[in-house]
């Protein structure tokens, strides 16, 4: 049965274009001479000009090698704990399935924050490493609960097959899990990667004075006011994010975690 | 015999990474509200609740007022807003409820500051739609960096997360029930108000309470879009760290804000729990 409701369907309608005016106006806005008149007509020089300074190529390039390492870091840490922990899944005590959601649960603020007072306390340099260390702290989590979901797939019969014949348990890890849970792997990677690319907050209290990721040059920008280069660096962060989720989309395992968001 | 525990030795790498990661950090936070500053600004070792009653303060307290009703509304307008989303989504059939869920969701995996850009751009001082006033011949309004402008912003970038769990309910709701209910006479207002408003407050309830706490630490959106003078519950908590450099009092009030979000986690296990009861008594009494 198709579903009639004319005004329902509006209100969903009317919600989307008012989800999307605000990102398809900065896109538009890149390519006006005037960024503050929408009729001042349209120039690439803007974006030229960005292209040639390092505004651009230094945040850009800082904001995919903490995306490297903190989504490694954090899929190899998620996939571990899910390859011990995924039989035993639904009989984890509640304090431990807790402390698995925490990071996905709690506010960005808070986790920024604490991790802030905890680096502090520590008496660690902030910078590059905290910031990545930090990433993958929050990421790993949900790449925890992506490959608890590919590894309930695998027939548990492979496994024991494989013992069987002789194989030790790290060679069955190589051999067996690890070649049938590779869509997982990329799916998690990719999903942590695009967490660590569009975080701003964590990286906010995490990072120190020296360093520059992407939204945190989009955000300092901000701070003085709207301006050209403004505009260009939001474009490029709009079409790589867009870019990210759509694979993430393509990738079945992870789609639901970009749905639950 | 070799002896196996229960948790295999590699899944201790994760949680030894959460112990050390998530657990700690959140531990000091804890810890960190019960101690004192001095008037020097270092850390005084000295265990009391005067942080808390320095919260009960009126300065705070009148934050606090603010806060809570600047996001009372604000989840009020998402639940208002959210409802036919959620609805025309959960009774869509076929392709159009992934696109329709896939098109809710893109924009919140774009960057947060971008989406807080957008809504400068268009409701800022020189912004399309002061442009638009201006065309038309009218005055500017100035919406930006007033209470206005946080709200704005928190509706935004909170709505997808209420139309998820309006959604969820409405899908667990039998189809069967909204056709017992016109079978038997209802108008469709008295169906929605007899029969799917009580079967789905519970989950709307839970998951608005997970869209009003986190709004409580918002400090991006009160730092960008509210005035200076706007004080905002969440920036109030950052400007102690950061500002005012008496972590203690800062750690206080994310301590508050972390015990009502457990809180509401564990009213949402106990939920559950008892509608699975409650469903399972029915299976048993049919």
């Amino acid at each position: 049965m198709r579903f009639r409701n004319p005004l329902v369907t509006f209100l969903f309608w009317f919600a989307i274009v008012m989800l999307y005016l605000p990102l398809f106006y900065l896109v538009f806005q890149a390519f006006l001479e005037n960024p503050n008149d929408w009729r001042s007509g349209f120039t690439l020089k803007w974006l030229v000009k960005l292209f040639d300074s390092s505004a651009l190529w230094v945040p850009l390039l800082n904001s995919v090698e903490i995306g490297v390492l903190s989504a490694t870091l954090a899929v190899s840490l998620g996939t571990l704990g899910a390859v011990g922990l995924t039989r035993i899944a639904q009989f984890l005590p509640p304090l431990i399935q807790t402390l698995i959601l925490l990071p996905i649960l709690v506010p960005e603020v808070i986790t920024g924050l604490s991790l802030l007072l905890f680096f502090l306390l520590c008496r660690f340099d902030l910078g590059f490493v905290t910031v990545v260390v930090a990433h993958a702290s929050f990421s790993a989590s949900f790449v925890y609960f992506i490959m608890v979901e590919q590894l309930k797939k695998l027939d548990p019969q492979m496994n024991e097959a494989a013992q069987d014949l002789g194989a030790k348990p790290t060679e069955v890890f190589w051999k067996i899990t690890l070649p049938n849970i590779i869509p997982g792997l990329m799916g998690g990677w990719l999903l942590a990667f695009t967490l660590s690319f569009d975080d701003f907050l964590i990286s906010f209290f995490t990072s120190g004075a020296g360093l520059t990721t992407l939204p945190l040059k989009i955000y300092s920008l901000m701070r003085i006011g709207v301006s050209p280069e403004l505009n260009g660096l939001s474009l490029i962060m709009i079409c790589i994010s867009t870019c990210l989720v759509l694979m993430l989309i393509s990738k079945e395992q992870s789609r639901k975690w970009v749905l639950k968001g | 015999m070799k002896r196996t525990s229960l948790i295999p030795s590699s899944a201790w790498v994760f949680l030894i990474w959460l112990i050390l990661m998530t657990l700690l950090p959140f531990t000091l936070i804890l810890a960190m509200s019960f101690l004192q500053r001095s008037d020097l600004g270092t850390i005084v070792f000295s265990l009391s609740f005067n942080n808390y009653e320095q919260l009960l303060d009126w300065v705070y307290l009148r934050v606090l007022l603010k806060t809570l009703w600047l996001a009372l509304m604000a989840t009020v307008s998402c639940l208002c807003i959210g409802f036919p989303v959620a609805y025309f989504l959960a009774r869509v059939q076929g392709p159009m409820k992934s696109i329709g869920l896939i098109l809710l969701f893109i924009p919140f995996w774009t960057n947060f500051i971008l989406r807080i850009y957008g809504i400068v751009s268009l409701f800022g001082t020189n912004g399309l739609l002061n442009q638009t006033l201006l065309a038309f011949g009218l005055s500017k309004v100035s919406i930006l960096y007033t209470r206005w402008g946080v709200y704005l912003g928190l509706v935004y970038n909170y709505l997808p997360f209420l139309v998820v769990p309006i959604y969820s309910s409405l899908e667990k709701l039998d189809p069967f029930l909204r056709e017992a209910a016109s079978d038997l006479g209802a108008t469709r207002f008295q169906t929605f108000r007899k029969v799917i408003v009580p079967n789905i407050k519970e989950g709307v309830f839970i998951g608005s309470l997970f869209v009003f706490i986190p709004m409580l630490g918002e400090y991006v959106i009160p730092d960008l879009l509210g005035g200076a003078k706007e004080a905002f519950l969440g920036k109030v908590m950052v400007e102690q760290f950061f500002v005012l450099q008496d972590w203690p009092l800062g750690s206080a009030i994310a301590t508050v804000l972390s015990v009502l979000l457990l809180g509401a986690l564990w009213l949402q296990n106990r939920w559950s729990q008892k509608n699975q009861a409650q469903s399972e008594g029915l299976f048993h009494a049919i």
